[in-house]
């Protein structure tokens, strides 16, 4: 469903725009914002104590000697365990879905599942399992699956019941009701779910390598921690708001790409 | 797929009806919506089902449609109970709705394809068959790509009746189609379709609360009040249909039977013109 003519309202580049029309104000605003941090840090690490407030050239100096393979891991396990989490969501969410009965036997047990603590699984986790893979994995996943579930069911159950009426009339199978109707009118719920999911992700994987992992960013945390070094930690701070940004900036890409008929 | 233009040639007397609804009651709790109803329509017979609302109209469409069960009695379609006999009835039947209730991520062209898609007819040759049947509709080319959210009203109802007829179903049902547009798009619309229903020899149900849909359009017309109760029954010749002093009449007998059934008026009975 790609390349449908937008129309000639859908402005091209027109000569003599300001820079305004470049750069949103908006956008201008926050880089002021974080000019300012930067140079408020600046200060301090001048003038603090460098425990406390390392320079920005030994961030950086941190920063280039990050080990990109623990990123690395983490993203596969932060990918991997959310995928996993989501394929799993989507099956429960499908089979629940105009079935009240099931619902009302499941979904309270998700809804208690999700009011479990991420912190309390993770010691859970360590006290039933003994592979760190698994346990990490067994966090992101009991803490991500009732998020996705309960936020695709909301949006099924949001699916205008004159919609569902009008492709009953055709008497489809059950894999056409949902794969025609069910799924795209979900789908932008499903996108804003994920990029929920993955603020709450990152920090659940990073909590998690903390205890007993041997590699990926929570470890990197740990032995900078351990080693007192202010910097490190900071650099490592910055490699996991970057992660999210991007990621959430790849779950946008999806969403414009998607999307598009809205604007059209 | 050639039209005909000749009249639509149908025997009541011997042919199979279509549509049979014996002594059908259905109850939504202690609601009574249609009470003891009997009707059959023939083969390539155009039916208004009209009254007012309440009247149990798209309750009887449901029923029909096999998206509801009879309380009591039996709805027979083409030989087969389309609630027990869901899949038996793939593909012969389609619907309209008074709103268009198109899937606003497609586009018009998209939106006709969803019943070929889902009935999996040829995929190669799907939106070929969408684009005749939106052009038959009236709807010009450079219509054809745009999302519902970019078409007018009267447009898109005729994409969503194009949605209907693409799957070349033996009936087709339309619950109050035309009563959401203004006088001359529901006209211009109404005689496209008509144009089109008989040409096909298509058998067609329509619902409306309007008078004079229901006259320019059937050849019988069956007066529903509450509780899903037959009132009157008209059929239409059409040298009738051309007769204005005819018209005027029916429409002041149909009105005149519709006021007695609307609210708490007393039950009375009406014999046909
Ligand atoms: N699903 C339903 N649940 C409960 N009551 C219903 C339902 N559908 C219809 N009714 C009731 O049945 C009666 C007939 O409704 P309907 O067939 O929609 O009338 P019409 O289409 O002629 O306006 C109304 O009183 C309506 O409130
Ligand atoms: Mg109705």
């Amino acid at each position: 469903m790609t390349g449908a003519d937008v129309g000639p309202d859908a402005s091209g580049s027109s000569p003599g725009r300001k820079l305004s029309q470049f750069l949103p104000r908006e956008t201008v605003a926050g880089i002021i914002a974080i000019a300012a941090l930067a140079l408020a840090w600046h200060l301090a690490s001048i003038y603090g104590p460098s425990y406390a407030f390392p320079t920005w050239g030994r961030i950086a100096r941190a920063l280039i000697n990050i080990p990109l393979q623990d990123v690395g891991i983490s993203i596969a396990r932060l990918a991997v365990s959310m995928l996993l989490s989501f394929v799993i969501g989507m099956i429960f969410s499908t089979l629940v879905f105009e079935r009240p009965f099931v619902e009302a036997l499941l979904l309270p047990l998700v809804r208690l599942l999700m009011a479990v603590p991420a912190v309390c699984w993770v010691i859970f986790a360590i006290l039933w399992f003994k592979g760190v893979e698994f346990r990490i994995f067994f966090v992101m996943s009991i803490v991500c699956t009732p998020v996705f579930i309960i936020d695709s069911l909301d949006a099924m159950k949001g699916v205008p019941l004159d919609l569902r009426q009008m492709v009953r009339s055709f008497r489809p199978d059950a894999v056409r009701y949902y794969t025609k109707l069910i799924f795209p009118s979900i789908l932008p719920y499903v996108l804003t779910s994920w990029k929920i999911n993955l603020t709450l992700a990152v920090r659940v994987v990073t909590i998690a390598e903390l205890v007993g992992a041997v590699s990926g960013i929570g470890h990197g945390l740990v032995i900078a921690q351990e080693m007192f070094s202010i910097a490190e930690v900071f650099a490592w701070t910055v490699v996991l708001v970057l992660i999210l940004l991007a990621l959430q900036g790849l779950v946008n890409v999806i969403e414009r790409r998607t999307l598009h008929w809205r604007t059209a | 797929m050639p039209l005909h233009d000749q009249p639509a040639i149908f025997d009541m007397a011997d042919a199979k009806p279509v549509i049979s609804l014996d002594r059908v009651t259905v109850r939504f709790g202690d609601q009574v919506a249609v009470n003891d109803l009997t009707f059959s329509v023939a083969g390539e017979e155009v039916v208004a089902l009209l009254g007012q609302t309440g009247a149990g109209k798209s309750t009887v469409l449901n029923l029909i449609l096999g998206q509801i069960k009879a309380t009591a009695g039996a709805v027979i379609v083409d030989g087969c109970d389309p609630y027990a006999d869901y899949y038996a009835l793939r593909g012969k039947v389609a619907v309209s709705f008074q709103t268009d209730r198109l899937l606003p991520w497609r586009t018009a062209r998209e939106n006709v394809e969803l019943g070929l898609e889902i009935l999996g007819r040829p995929k190669n040759s799907r939106s070929r068959v969408a684009a005749e049947w939106l052009n038959r509709l009236k709807l010009t080319e450079a219509h054809h790509d745009k999302y519902p959210h970019q078409l007018s009203g009267g447009m898109r109802q005729r994409v969503s009746l194009a949605r209907a007829l693409v799957v070349d179903p033996d009936l087709i049902l339309l619950d109050e189609s035309f009563s959401q547009l203004d006088h001359v798009t529901s006209k211009a619309l109404r005689t496209d379709f008509l144009s089109l229903v008989k040409g096909l020899r298509k058998t067609c149900v329509l619902v409306t609360h309007r008078i004079d849909d229901a006259l320019e359009m059937a050849d019988r017309i069956i007066i529903l009040a509450v509780p899903g109760e037959i009132k009157l029954e008209l059929t239409l010749s059409g040298a009738a249909r051309n007769d204005p002093a005819w018209i005027s009449a029916a429409t002041k007998q149909i009105s005149a039977v519709m006021t007695a059934h609307s609210g708490e008026g007393a039950p009375e009975s009406a014999d046909a013109v």
